[in-house]
């Protein structure tokens, strides 16, 4: 970690996940993304008089489910608050919230942060509902509540990390459980994955915390590295240039362009939200048998399926990263793995050599048209030594131009994807190799296994990929042992 | 007979059975409200057209030899603090002068299922509060047993309108007394039910734990007959029970016989006179019904309106935080930018009692006064719900008079501490969830009606309608009608 002359930040993180429930959190209204203003709304979620809110038994769901995945305690009886302030996207005036009482309580994860698996605290995790969005026009600003009464879960870290790096390992592991719990679409720019953080930065050893000012706005894990960052860096400017400076609570938003962290508004005191227990709603009572029957139902989290990638299927740590960080990547490749056990193969066929071909192409995996069926095909062809890697390449490269193709059906029609069997056009090739490598066949009678593979790879280089692999194997050893 | 002399029950049956057309009883009554309604100005909005419309599809129903609703042809009128698709619903504030109601409340979805006819809305203080319905913005209401003085509140016009006899049937909201207070000022029976028996899914909030919807009506039968109308399981109120209906009109017969009703005799102590007069003959009917009568303690009630003043308020200052100005409702025209939005259309639009109540709902609530005001308040409605379930461990009913005193003049009360003291009576049966019907016992020498308060447990809403029934068929105060009105058109 950097060297900050004995600074220490202190960071915490609010996270507000939109879940993707079909209705809203207190209405029958739709939750959908992307619609004509103001086309998603019914009475309540507008605050009409007269409108009551209901419940949405799916939110709690996802909510248990979340709180499952990270080993949380789930409140037997939780709370819903009204939170008291004026503003035109928020429809009654008040937001009906968990304060005192939230239905998530603790938990931990863990990610990898520069080499080193460390764990960070959630403090709580509660629901509430999301507000209107406020657009701007020339003369006017108009209100589109079809966001307003979207099902969020708020989740709050403790004040744990300690630099920009962990606070967006915590992020992005908290964006992969949601992922992979199907909880919601963890969109950073369609602001269904919305992250705040609280930093403020002291002394080593001190044991108070000083002053936090919030940052919102950071739409990207990237652009939110560089707002803490600078931050931190402004903090400890401030305090290096006034050692008994008070710094000014306040809320900044990153700009984009500017890249930097604009102030918003300063804190004067604090904001009163009022909060009390929101009288139309009965205290959500959760039993353990429902809790229990959640916790069974729990799909594959990433934790699990990256022990399981690198401990099982012997991937390397840096593969099972890479598949586990992108959940649709992932989930082709536990699709390819029902029809090829070679999950190695299958990782670089899809991972490297595909996307690579696809790259060029300027296309995504998603966009192919490509099936991880047809690649696990083609991983097993070569495995059975039906065609050599050379061949495999070419195959491949006849795929990205034809997606639905099966590799069998392209190796069937196609003679010149048949490895050459004729000993007599091997044989000469694989004596000519022996002659110029006594080393290596040395090196083999020594042990060295590599050294098989080296003549067998000479071999290969020779028939231009053509000869079965199989065959050479064999030839090169019925010569060396004979 | 004059046709306002029946009981709704009667004039149902009587359009079931084809005696009486729909039609018919539409127009009469509509001939009632335009000749007498401008003495008592109980209405703030009539639906003429729409109600013989109704009427019509009524009549024709019934010569297709379908079946009749439980309400058939019966005209209703509606507090307008409650929503009727389409129809304006003003909560007798100016700030609701033009809104028009997106959806029918629940509990009108089932009147109309039963074949209830519409016929206007009611006034009312404004937003529900205040007692005497002085607080409306619209118009001030004259209670037909003396017209100088004031029906009571917040349902005024709607105990006013049965009084004069303008429909046989009309709703009410009851979040302190509301719905028993106008009802024994205007010698009508006012029923409130258990909190959360009716959907209050199109009610216009006031205060969300202590609202319930409820009846005004010339006899107990007839709230019987719209409970079991309107006293159902509704999905879009979170605090609806989820229990079916009752059939409220069979429980009404029994007897009073073995029945303890408890009297909290020490906290009526300095009852005034007249009334204190009154609530003995009640009770002394009671006992001749069978009932035997029993102390109990509830002397915590004198705590009551200092609860409610505070958990009330609190509510609603977040229930009313919904009129800004930005979506519906009157917008100021003077405003030029977003704080003048709200703060010109909320000044503008709310009256001063309102104002008073969001002021000091916002103040109980306010960091640094909610332990001391809206905290010890609530923990102090947690000792009143468990005196009143110690009471009826004791008995199966208290009994208690309404108000202080009988209806009293127009403006003669300014000072709005003086009438929240008023609601002694009522206010803790809101606190505690409890049902109470107010029920007509007589009148004092100015022939001013007095009301009879008898309280339930929760869900003994079947019992208080049938207790409050038999002292009405002893008593039969309920057929008194104000002098002028019992003309026959």
């Amino acid at each position: 970690m950097k060297d900050l002359g004995g600074w220490e930040p202190i960071i915490g993180l609010e996270i507000h996940v939109q879940l993707n429930t079909q209705s809203k959190i207190f209405s029958l209204a739709a939750n959908r993304f992307g619609d004509e203003p103001n086309t998603n709304i019914d009475p309540i979620c507008t605050g009409q008089p007269g409108t009551l809110p209901v419940l949405n038994k799916a939110a709690v769901a996802k909510a248990v489910q979340f709180g499952c995945a990270v080993g949380a305690k789930i409140s037997p009886v939780s709370q819903f608050d009204r939170k008291s302030y004026f503003y035109p996207d928020s429809p009654r005036n008040f937001q009906i919230t968990q304060f005192s009482d939230p239905i998530v309580i603790g938990g931990t994860v863990s990610a990898e942060v520069e080499g080193e698996i460390m764990t960070f605290e959630i403090h709580h995790a509660h629901l509430e509902d999301d507000a209107g969005m406020l657009k701007h026009f020339t003369s006017f600003a108009g209100v589109d509540y079809n966001r307003a009464g979207v099902p969020l879960i708020e989740i709050v870290s403790d004040p744990c990390m300690h630099s920009a790096k962990e606070a967006v390992a915590y992020a992005s592991t908290i964006r992969s459980i949601m992922l992979y719990l199907e909880a919601s679409d963890c969109n950073m720019e369609e602001g269904s994955l919305r992250v705040d953080a609280n930093i403020s930065v002291r002394r080593y050893g001190e044991k108070k915390l000083r002053p936090k000012i919030e940052i919102k706005n950071m739409n990207s894990f990237s652009n939110m590295e560089i707002a803490i960052n600078k931050e931190i860096e402004r903090q400890i400017r401030l305090y290096e240039e006034t050692p008994n400076l008070q710094i000014q609570s306040g809320t900044y938003r990153f700009d984009v362009e500017k890249q930097d962290n604009i102030l918003m508004r300063e804190k004067e005191g604090f904001e009163d939200y009022r909060y009390f227990p929101e009288p139309d709603l009965l205290p959500l009572v959760i039993t353990n048998e429902y809790i229990e029957t959640i916790r069974a139902a729990l799909p594959e989290l990433p934790h699990q399926r990256f022990k399981r990638y690198t401990e099982e299927l012997d991937l390397s740590l840096y593969n099972a990263a890479l598949l586990i960080a992108d959940k649709k990547l992932c989930d082709f490749f536990e699709q390819g793995l029902e029809y090829t056990k070679n999950a190695k193969n299958l990782c670089n066929w899809i991972t490297v050599e595909f996307i690579g071909r696809l790259k060029e192409k300027n296309l995504s995996l998603e966009k192919s048209g490509l099936s991880s069926q047809n690649i696990a095909h083609l991983v097993a062809l070569i495995d059975s030594g039906t065609i050599t890697g050379r061949m495999a390449k070419e195959i491949a490269d006849e795929m990205v131009a034809a997606p639905s193709k099966d590799p069998r059906e392209i190796v069937e029609g196609n003679a010149k994807y048949k490895p050459l069997e004729d000993l007599s056009a091997i044989e000469p090739i694989v004596d000519a190799v022996l002659e110029a490598n006594p080393q290596s066949i040395a090196d083999y009678k020594e042990g060295r296994t590599k050294a098989l593979a080296f003549l067998v790879g000479q071999v290969m280089k020779q028939t231009k990929g053509l000869a079965s692999p199989e065959i050479v194997n064999r030839l090169i050893l019925s010569k060396i042992n004979s | 007979m004059s046709l306002f002399k029946n009981s709704a029950f009667e004039l149902r049956n009587a359009v079931q059975s084809g005696k009486l057309s729909a039609e018919e009883l539409v127009s009469y009554y509509l001939k009632r409200i335009a000749h007498f309604d401008p003495q008592i100005s109980s209405l703030l909005s009539v639906f003429p057209e729409k109600a013989k419309e109704r009427a019509l599809q009524i009549d024709q129903k019934r010569k297709e030899g379908k079946k009749l609703g439980k309400l058939a042809g019966v005209p209703v009128i509606i507090k307008d603090n409650m929503h009727i698709k389409g129809e304006i619903t003003t909560c007798g504030s100016q700030f609701l002068s033009n809104y028009r109601a997106p959806f029918d409340a629940t509990y009108i979805r089932h009147l109309l299922e039963e074949d209830a006819i519409l016929i206007g809305k009611s006034n009312l203080d404004e937003f529900s509060m205040g007692s005497t319905t002085e607080n409306s913005s619209f118009q001030t209401t004259r209670n037909p047993w003396n017209l100088s003085c004031n029906p009571g509140g917040s349902s005024g016009g709607s105990a006013a309108a049965i009084a004069a006899r303008l429909a046989p049937l009309a709703t009410g909201s009851d979040t302190g007394g509301s719905i028993r207070q106008p009802a024994a000022f205007t010698g009508t029976v006012g029923f409130k039910p258990t909190y959360g028996r009716v959907s209050r899914y199109g009610l216009v909030a006031y205060a969300s734990s202590l609202d319930q919807i409820g009846t005004l009506t010339n006899s107990v039968r007839d709230s019987a007959l719209m409970m079991e109308v309107m006293a159902r399981h509704c999905p879009k109120d979170a605090t609806s029970f989820n229990m079916p209906a009752e059939p409220y009109l069979e429980l009404l017969s029994g007897s009073m016989k073995g029945k303890k009703i408890g009297v909290p005799f020490r906290f009526l102590d300095d009852l005034e006179q007249e009334s204190k007069a009154n609530f003995e003959k009640s009770l002394a009917t009671l006992r001749e019904l069978g009932a035997e009568i029993i102390d109990v303690d509830l002397d915590i009630l004198r705590y009551s309106i200092a609860v409610y003043y505070i958990i009330a308020v609190a509510e609603a200052s977040t229930n009313l935080a919904r009129f800004d100005g930005i979506r519906f409702g009157v917008r100021s025209k003077k405003a030029k930018n977003l704080e003048e939005v709200f703060d010109f259309s909320r000044e503008e639009g709310f009256g001063r009692e309102v104002k008073n109540r969001i002021l000091l709902g916002t103040y109980v609530l306010s960091a640094g006064f909610q332990d001391a005001f809206y905290r010890k308040a609530q923990k102090v409605r947690t000792l009143i719900i468990r005196k009143y379930a110690e009471a009826f461990e004791k008995c199966d009913l208290v009994a208690m008079p309404v108000s202080p005193f009988p209806a009293f003049e127009l403006g003669s009360i300014q000072d709005p501490l003086q009438l929240y003291l008023q609601d002694i009576y009522t206010i803790s049966v809101n606190l505690a969830g409890l049902p109470a019907i107010s029920v007509p016992s007589g009148f004092n020498k100015e022939r001013k009606p007095f009301g009879l308060q008898l309280i339930g447990p929760q869900r003994a809403d079947g019992r208080v309608l049938q207790m409050g029934h038999l002292f009405e068929t002893a008593t039969q105060y309920n057929h008194e009608i104000p002098p002028g009105f019992e003309v026959e058109l």
